[in-house]
This record gives structure tokens, C-alpha cells and sequence, in this order.
């Protein structure tokens, strides 16, 4: 039997093995799971948080880092070498990244939830190292690009947020270890802007502008606005950052004008695609894909009125919501099934040889489950976080938990597919 | 998309005119369901008279220029994979193609029939699902991979072959 992915491993090949994502997305899958049941645990702290050690904190980072984290570099280690065209120039640290990142997460979120410092601490180092394998990986890939340089520029500025950021959550675990830093809880907010805006932000605007095209047959993009979004999220990013180092509130005022100003570029940019989009019938990815889209601008109005203190009830816990819950994972999960089993098709043949059908890899009626589960539990939890109603975060994030589990049984299915396939081979 | 080389752009030019033909067949499906659809109608008649003759003319010679002349030359470069696995999907869209063609073809001639356009809506609507993906990975893998596999004498020449066959 004649199988693409058999042919596969060569230096000089831009397809991975199926391994290699979808490692990364069957863990996301899990810690999606966990996010939800954890946030349900802390659902009473929820509200009022600002910051601090429990199991907010782990809810917060297994959903970033657990989710958001290991859907990026699963999607990235196999989209940069096609968007490049430039293969990796080599397999084996892609894996070597996994196997740091999967034990480093699970040590740091135990320590979060447990106020455990050094499991905290050991994770911290383990996910630092992971990260900074991804780093180097892309890095490299970069440096030898072909590519669209637009896309390239979007994934070097989100390299230098992951430096930032890993720097910065470093000092953060430190400080409470020995309590140097004047500021903790300002140099944590930099920590969350620069991690969710700035390295996973710049990831969804700069792989968007491949990725939107190709799922919808579009027009390309043009080049200029493309730009405009990653220099925006550039200014925007180092004005807010600057302005709470040194707490000069006006200057984070000034950086909402550029953050507002990149969001616009860049949905317009998808307006664009999914209006030139050859495609009429786009599914249900794109409902989450839309809503999320929404979520964005939702998340910049809500931190800009919290900025203002016109007394909005738990604004930075809402705001920080809608970032992480809202914008980012309602994006990743809506990209995430739709790229699994276009993937695994590119490595599985049917009884006769022949690639199967996407349908035939998708797991449909647990995807609406989640669809509905997701955008339900956001509603439910941004409500009980404004109202302060324990009760209404906990329904929300059993919502979510139900919805997360439906999912993974999705991404599980995929997978099965996929090592059936490889064990009858 | 817009390519710099014009074997890609051509390629393209073929990809937009196929989604085209497919997107009609999918919405022809779409709304008539079960019940076959009314032959005598010009946009139902214009929508096979499309399936019977495009998709088989794209399928045929977009699908032997590209395995014989770009596959070939990727694989040769080293890069086995994509262009392996894009020949697996021409293997699996080669009989469909040609059957809804001979599908559609007959309808225009003697309509649907009880039999007929539950068998027509099946092969149609994995034609449909399977061009479409296939279509989204050459658009993204196969086609900006040309603007470094050909240079401008071979992009050239490749070309004019491909488009003297149109």
C-alpha cells in the first residue's frame, strides 16, 4: 500500500510525520480538559482575582500555556516549514521540545494550584527549555525563509515576546521565593499582555493571513495592512508595558490607540478574505473562528473601561477572561479542528490506498457539543465573574469542562484514525 | 493567491475556475436534497453542463502536467512527502471526476430519475469534499513551493507547454 507518510523523514521533506503535531494537539486537547475543571475548583476566587498563587493561577496556565502553547507549536512546527518553504533541519528537537514542555507544565501548574515553589520552580525551567528549543527551531526556519515576509516578521516579533515573557514568569517565580521585586503584580500584568498579545497574539495575526486564505480559497492578502497589524502590536505592546513598569497611567492610555488600530487591520484583513472567500459554506469552524474575532474587540473594550475605573465590577478578571477563554482559545480550538484532520489525511489511506475523506476523520456531533458547551460556559463565566456569582462561574466552567471533554473525544478519534492506520502498516 | 511564476499562476487560474464549478454543484446539492431538481431550469442545466465538461477537462490535464512535470521536480529535491500524497488524491479524484461528468452528461440528456439522482448527489458530493481539500494543499503547499523549484527559463517553458494544452 502506497503511503504518503511512509515516504516521510527525509531531510529535505516539509511534511512532518503525523507524530509530531499531533502530540502537541492531543496534549492541548487534555489540558483543555483540566483548564475547565480546575477553573470550576477555583470558580469562588475567580472574581476578585488579581493575582497570586492557587488555583487560578493554575487554571490561567494550563489553559495558556497547556492549551494555547502547545496548539502554536504543534501548528507551527508543520505550517512554517510549508509557509517557508524551507523544511526543518531536523526532527528529533521538535520532540525534544515536547517531551520538556509536557512534564514542565504539568510540575508548574501542580506547584501553582499547591503553592508548591519547587515544583513550580522545576517546571518553570523544563517549559523554559522547551520553549527555547521552539525558539531556535523556528528561528532557524526563519533565517532560511523563502517565505512571505510579512508572516516571517509576525513570527520573529512573537519570538521576542516568548523571550520576554519566559524572562519576566522567571523574575515572577523567583520573587516569590525571595520577594525582591518592588512590583509584583505589575510586572505580572506585563507577563500576561506580553504572553497572550504579544507571542500568542502575533502568532493568530501572522499565521491568519496564510492560514484564512487557504481554509476559505481567497484572494491573497494584500501586504500593507500585514505590516501595519505587527508594527501596531509592536508600539502598542511596549507602550502598555512601559506604562505600568513605571506606572505612567497616560502612556497606557496612549498604547490603546495602536492595540484598537491593529485589532482594526487586522480584521479587516479577515473581512476581506472571507469576502473575496470562493467558499459559501464554511462550517462550523468559522462560527467559533467569527465569534472569536468578536471576543477580540470585546476583550479591548473591556480593557480599556477597566483602565478608566469607571467602576466596571471585576474588570481585570473579566478582561483577562475574555483574552485568554474568549479571543485565543475560541480561535485555536475553531483552527485546531479544522487543521487535524486535514492533516491526518495527508497521512492515512483507506483500504483501497487512497487518502480518506475529511468528514470521514472528523468527528462531527462532538464538535457542536463543544461549539455549544464553549460559547455557553464564556457567557456563564464572564456573567458570574461581573456579578460575582460563584454559583453562575461554576455552571459555566462545567459548561466548558463538558465541552472540552467532547472535544478531546473528537481529537481522539482523529488519532485513533491515524494509529490504526500506522499499526496495519 | 498572485505567484510571481506564471506555471503557478496558470495552476491557480485552473484552481479558481474548478471551486467555482464545484461551489455550484455544492449549492445545486444543497438545495435540492432528496428530490431530484428540475432539469428544464437554465442554472440547474448550466451547473452540469459545467460538471460534464470542466471538471473532466481539469481533471485530465492539470492533474498528468502537474504529476508529470512538478511532482517529479520536488521529488527530486527531496521533497517526497506533499508531492506523494497529492498524487494519492488524483488517484481517488481521477473516477469521480469522470463519473459525475458521465453523470451529469446523461441527466442533461434524459433527467434524473428515481435512481439516478441519489447516485449523482453521492459521487458529486465526494467529488466536492475531496477537490476542495485537495485544491487548499496545492494553493498552500504546492504552488508557492514552485517559486523556488523553477527558474524563469523552466517557468517559461512550462508555461507555454501547459498552456498550449488548454
Amino acid at each position: 500500500m502506497n503511503i504518503p507518510g511512509s515516504f516521510l523523514g527525509g531531510a529535505q521533506d516539509r511534511l512532518l510525520p503525523a507524530s509530531i503535531p499531533f502530540r502537541f494537539f492531543l496534549s492541548a486537547s487534555v489540558f483543555h480538559v483540566l483548564a475547565w475543571a480546575v477553573l470550576f475548583l477555583a470558580a469562588d476566587d475567580l472574581a476578585g482575582y488579581r493575582g497570586g498563587t492557587g488555583l487560578v493561577l493554575a487554571a490561567i496556565h494550563l489553559a495558556t500555556l497547556g492549551v494555547l502553547v502547545m496548539t502554536a507549536i504543534g501548528a507551527s512546527y508543520q505550517l512554517l516549514p510549508v509557509v517557508t518553504r524551507r523544511p526543518m533541519a531536523r526532527n528529533w528537537p521538535t520532540r525534544l521540545s515536547f517531551w520538556l514542555l509536557l512534564p514542565g507544565i504539568c510540575a508548574m501548574t501542580w506547584g501553582m494550584a499547591t503553592n508548591a515553589l519547587g515544583a513550580m520552580s522545576l517546571g518553570s525551567y523544563l517549559v523554559t527549555l522547551g520553549l527555547f528549543v521552539f525558539a531556535v527551531l523556528t528561528a532557524d526556519n526563519l533565517r532560511r525563509t523563502g517565505g512571505i515576509p510579512e508572516v516571517s516578521a509576525h513570527v520573529w516579533l512573537a519570538l521576542v515576546a516568548l523571550a520576554v515573557f519566559v524572562l519576566i514568569g522567571l523574575l515572577l517565580i523567583r520573587d516569590l521565593e525571595t520577594g525582591f521585586l518592588a512590583d509584583h503584580q505589575g510586572l505580572a500584568l506585563v507577563h500576561m499582555i506580553v504572553a497572550s498579545f504579544g507571542f500568542m497574539g502575533l502568532l493568530v495575526l501572522g499565521l491568519s493571513l496564510v492560514l484564512i486564505p487557504m481554509f476559505v480559497l481567497s484572494r491573497s492578502l494584500p501586504a500593507r495592512p500585514g505590516w501595519a497589524q505587527a508594527g501596531l502590536s509592536v508600539l502598542a505592546l511596549t507602550g502598555f508595558s512601559t506604562g505600568v513598569i513605571f506606572d505612567v497611567p497616560p502612556l497606557q492610555w496612549l498604547a490603546l490607540a495602536p492595540g484598537f488600530a491593529a485589532a482594526a487591520c487586522y480584521l479587516w484583513l479577515m473581512r476581506m478574505a472571507l469576502k473575496t472567500s470562493m467558499r459559501k459554506r464554511l462550517g462550523l469552524p468559522f462560527v467559533l473562528m467569527r465569534a472569536s474575532w468578536g471576543l477580540l474587540v470585546l476583550t479591548l473594550v473591556m480593557g480599556a473601561l477597566t483602565l478608566t475605573n469607571i467602576g466596571i465590577p471585576n474588570g481585570p478578571a473579566l478582561t483577562g477572561f475574555l483574552l485568554v477563554a474568549g479571543w485565543l482559545l475560541t480561535f485555536l480550538t475553531g483552527v485546531l479542528q479544522r487543521i487535524m484532520p486535514f492533516l491526518a489525511s495527508m497521512h492515512v489511506a483507506d483500504e483501497s490506498g487512497l487518502p480518506p475523506l475529511l468528514s470521514d476523520l472528523s468527528a462531527e456531533g462532538p464538535l457542536k457539543i463543544h461549539a455549544v458547551c464553549h460559547l455557553a460556559a464564556l457567557a456563564a463565566c464572564s456573567f458570574g465573574i461581573l456579578l460575582d456569582l460563584t454559583l453562575l462561574v461554576q455552571v459555566g466552567a462545567a459548561l466548558g469542562c463538558v465541552g472540552a471533554v467532547a472535544f478531546a473525544g473528537s481529537a481522539g478519534y482523529v488519532a485513533t484514525k491515524l494509529k490504526r492506520q500506522a499499526s496495519s502498516n | 493567491m498572485s505567484f510571481s511564476r506564471r506555471t503557478a499562476q496558470l495552476l491557480h487560474e485552473d484552481h479558481q475556475a474548478t471551486v467555482a464549478v464545484i461551489e455550484s454543484l455544492d449549492q445545486l446539492i444543497a438545495k435540492a436534497r432528496k428530490k431530484a431538481p428540475d432539469i428544464s431550469d437554465p442554472k440547474v442545466q448550466k451547473t452540469l453542463k459545467n460538471a460534464g465538461g470542466a471538471i473532466e477537462e481539469e481533471i485530465s490535464q492539470h492533474f498528468a502536467f502537474e504529476e508529470n512535470e512538478l511532482f517529479t521536480r520536488l521529488e527530486d529535491m527531496g521533497d517526497v512527502g506533499i508531492g506523494e500524497h497529492l498524487r494519492s488524491e488524483h488517484r481517488a479524484l481521477l473516477p469521480l471526476g469522470q463519473s459525475v461528468a458521465e453523470l451529469a452528461r446523461d441527466a442533461l440528456a434524459n433527467g434524473f430519475t428515481d435512481e439516478s439522482w441519489p447516485k449523482f448527489r453521492n459521487v458529486a458530493a465526494e467529488l466536492i469534499e475531496r477537490m476542495l481539500a485537495h485544491i487548499q494543499k496545492e494553493e498552500m503547499a504546492l504552488l508557492p513551493a514552485l517559486e523556488d523549484l523553477l527558474d524563469a527559463e523552466t517557468d517559461m517553458e512550462l508555461s507555454t507547454a501547459y498552456a498550449d494544452t488548454h
